[in-house]
């Protein structure tokens, strides 16, 4: 039997394998050089970016780890719109894989102002960061709200030809009504979930032990709460959905698959083991072959359970 | 990516350019408890140690190699630990405190089983040409990178003063002696080559930056160039008593999560604003880079 096809299209993209580097974890791209060959992947979404430069939370402390995860609040940290497009940009696409910026903004006019300036780029897609819970005036506000979230979906859809991928949070009572506003706003992709809004107290000082008080819990913690998002929302559109939250390992990667993701993002497991999206990839290539199935999109939502009751 | 450059009065050739990250399976050749509640790993890390300089770092996973395949339930991050020592041809030391997760399941591991190592990570210390003399400040724990620190200067044949304080002799992981109506001293230091001075809050009562103080004008009229490793309080009297007269290099701990400079966990406040990564941009910094009045105690 030939190979297994592990092709994914997301609009206009086309992605080799269904493997990609979730944004944040990878940073601009350049700074895992030497670890590993990160163009093998299908993707590398890098950190957000927002118009002008922003600090970042107050560091001491920015991340803190946890049972099974970590919570993090960076509060987008990153050089700004222009010094990525000059400086960072290049150096990621040297990978010579599919890169994907990660935009935010504090208005509907600031995402599309990134997204019209990333139009004239060699990105292969943008996804929307509508759900980052670090920034007090910042993209929570969308993510939480319908209505909010359609606004910047389609801000940035007037404002380039590029693939929108928006990115949601799951700190909201009904994930699949946020996932249809933005498939109804021209999202060609979703992606969830972002980390789940979280707390560490120092019970000695009883002060919370992040600078922000407040951060976003990923790692192996969320993966079977993101499992179920994925399902959910895999259910409910008709785009495609790219599952990540705590994918360790590739049996991790295929119940997100299974769950009804079309391709897969590896985050925390990255500062670990350099090479875990390479061992995903691995891994579900070798699971295809051993379930005899020609393509990837035969296992995409082949949970029992979606096909209906029994 | 160059570091910024130092004082021109420092005489420091510039910085090498860190270089890209390797990941190697580092053999346990030697695995011994310290005192106070402290322990030293030697490991055969090959390429790692051919390339380390003074002042990098190991970011290790605790746990055996082939569990980085599935997530563990505890320390699913790496650790760093600063270089302490080479042991040619290819061993690196690191000393670590048998506290916390890490700490503890590094401590367990014994003679023959290999560690997931990533490194020789970030910025170490610039070494001046001769003739300068120097002075390293340490204290507790912070003078982990201070034996290979020590090895390169004396190897340039510079003068090594190393001042070392301890809130109490069980702080440090080196053997501390005393013996009555002399001073403290630290003989696996002074075998080094240094000249060494040793203080303990709890026996002495004396900080080491008193004692850096107190040597502060024969310093400046030996242009020396200064080193500091040790808690932040530390560094901060420090700061304050050489007042910009003396170039001073400063080795800064933060929590990381990447230790590529990816993540931006670790940064500390630079001087005129903005942040700096502890993992890419450091752990060595010049005083002036870091903005003393931002930077957390």
């Amino acid at each position: 039997m030939s190979a297994p096809d592990l092709t994914v299209r997301i609009g206009a993209m086309v992605m080799k394998n269904p493997v990609m580097v979730a944004s944040g974890v990878f940073g601009y791209g350049d700074e895992f050089a030497g670890l590993a060959d990160y163009g093998e992947l299908g993707a590398l979404v890098l950190k957000t970016i927002t118009r002008e430069p922003r600090p970042g939370n107050p560091p001491a402390c920015r991340t803190v780890e946890t049972p099974a995860g970590m919570v993090n609040a960076i509060g987008l940290e990153n050089v700004g719109l222009e010094a990525f497009v000059r400086d960072k940009l290049p150096l990621a696409l040297r990978w010579g894989t599919n890169v994907i910026a990660s935009i935010a903004g504090d208005t509907p006019q600031e995402f599309a102002h990134c997204a019209a300036a990333l139009d004239a780029t060699d990105v292969a897609a943008l996804e929307v960061n509508i759900s980052c819970p670090n920034v007090k005036q910042g993209g929570m506000a969308f993510g939480v709200d319908p209505g909010a979230s359609a606004r910047v979906v389609a801000a940035v859809r007037a404002a380039t030809r590029k693939p929108v991928i928006a990115k949601l949070t799951p700190n909201v009572t009904d994930i699949t009504a946020i996932a249809a506003a933005c498939e109804e706003a021209g999202a060609e992709a979703l992606s969830l979930v972002n980390t789940f809004s979280a707390m560490v107290i120092d019970v000695e000082t009883r002060r919370p032990v992040l600078a922000a008080d407040a951060g976003g819990l990923s790692g192996p913690a969320i993966r079977p709460a993101a499992v179920l998002r994925t399902y959910q929302v895999a259910r409910a559109v008709r785009v495609p959905v790219i599952g990540m939250g705590g994918i360790w390992s590739a049996a991790d990667a295929l119940e997100f698959i299974i769950a009804g993701a079309s391709a897969v993002a590896v985050g925390a497991a990255l500062y670990a083991d350099p090479t875990a999206a390479h061992r995903v990839l691995a891994g579900v290539r070798d699971y295809l072959e051993r379930h005899g199935l020609a393509s990837l999109t035969d296992l995409v939502g082949a949970v029992s359970g979606r096909r209906g009751p029994a | 990516m160059t570091h910024a450059a130092g004082p021109a009065s420092a005489g420091a050739a510039p910085a090498p350019r860190a270089p890209a990250a390797r990941r190697v399976l580092a053999e346990v050749v030697e695995s011994a408890r310290l005192p106070g509640e402290h322990h030293r790993l030697t490991l055969r890390a090959g390429e790692v140690a051919h390339t380390a300089a003074p002042g990098q770092f190991l970011h290790i996973w605790c746990h055996p190699p082939e569990e980085v395949q599935q997530p563990p339930s505890a320390a699913i991050l790496r650790r760093p630990y600063s270089i302490s020592r080479l042991r040619p041809p290819d061993g690196v030391e690191v000393l670590l405190r048998v506290r916390g997760i890490g700490g503890r399941l590094l401590a367990r591991k014994e003679v023959g089983e290999r560690l997931d190592v990533i490194g020789p990570l970030g910025r170490g210390f610039q070494i001046p040409e001769p003739p300068a003399s120097v002075a390293i400040i340490a204290g507790g724990i912070g003078v982990a990178p201070v034996p290979f620190l020590v090895e390169a200067l004396v190897a340039r044949g510079l003068r090594v003063i190393l001042l070392v304080g301890a809130r109490e002799d069980g702080a440090l992981p080196f053997t501390v002696a005393r013996r009555p109506g002399r001073r403290a001293a630290l003989p696996e230091l002074e075998a080094l080559g240094a000249e060494v001075s040793f203080v303990s809050e709890a026996a002495d009562g004396v900080l080491v930056s008193d004692l850096l103080a107190a040597r502060l004008g024969e310093l400046e009229r030996a242009r020396a160039v200064l080193y500091a490793v040790g808690p932040r309080a530390m560094l901060k009297r420090l700061v304050a008593v050489t007042e910009g007269c003396l170039p001073l290099q400063v080795s800064l701990e933060e929590r990381m999560a990447c230790g590529v400079g990816a993540c931006r966990s670790c940064v500390v406040p630079a001087r005129g604003g903005g942040y700096r990564t502890v993992c890419r941009e450091g752990p060595v910094f010049w005083a002036e880079e870091i903005d003393w009045e931002r930077l957390d105690p």
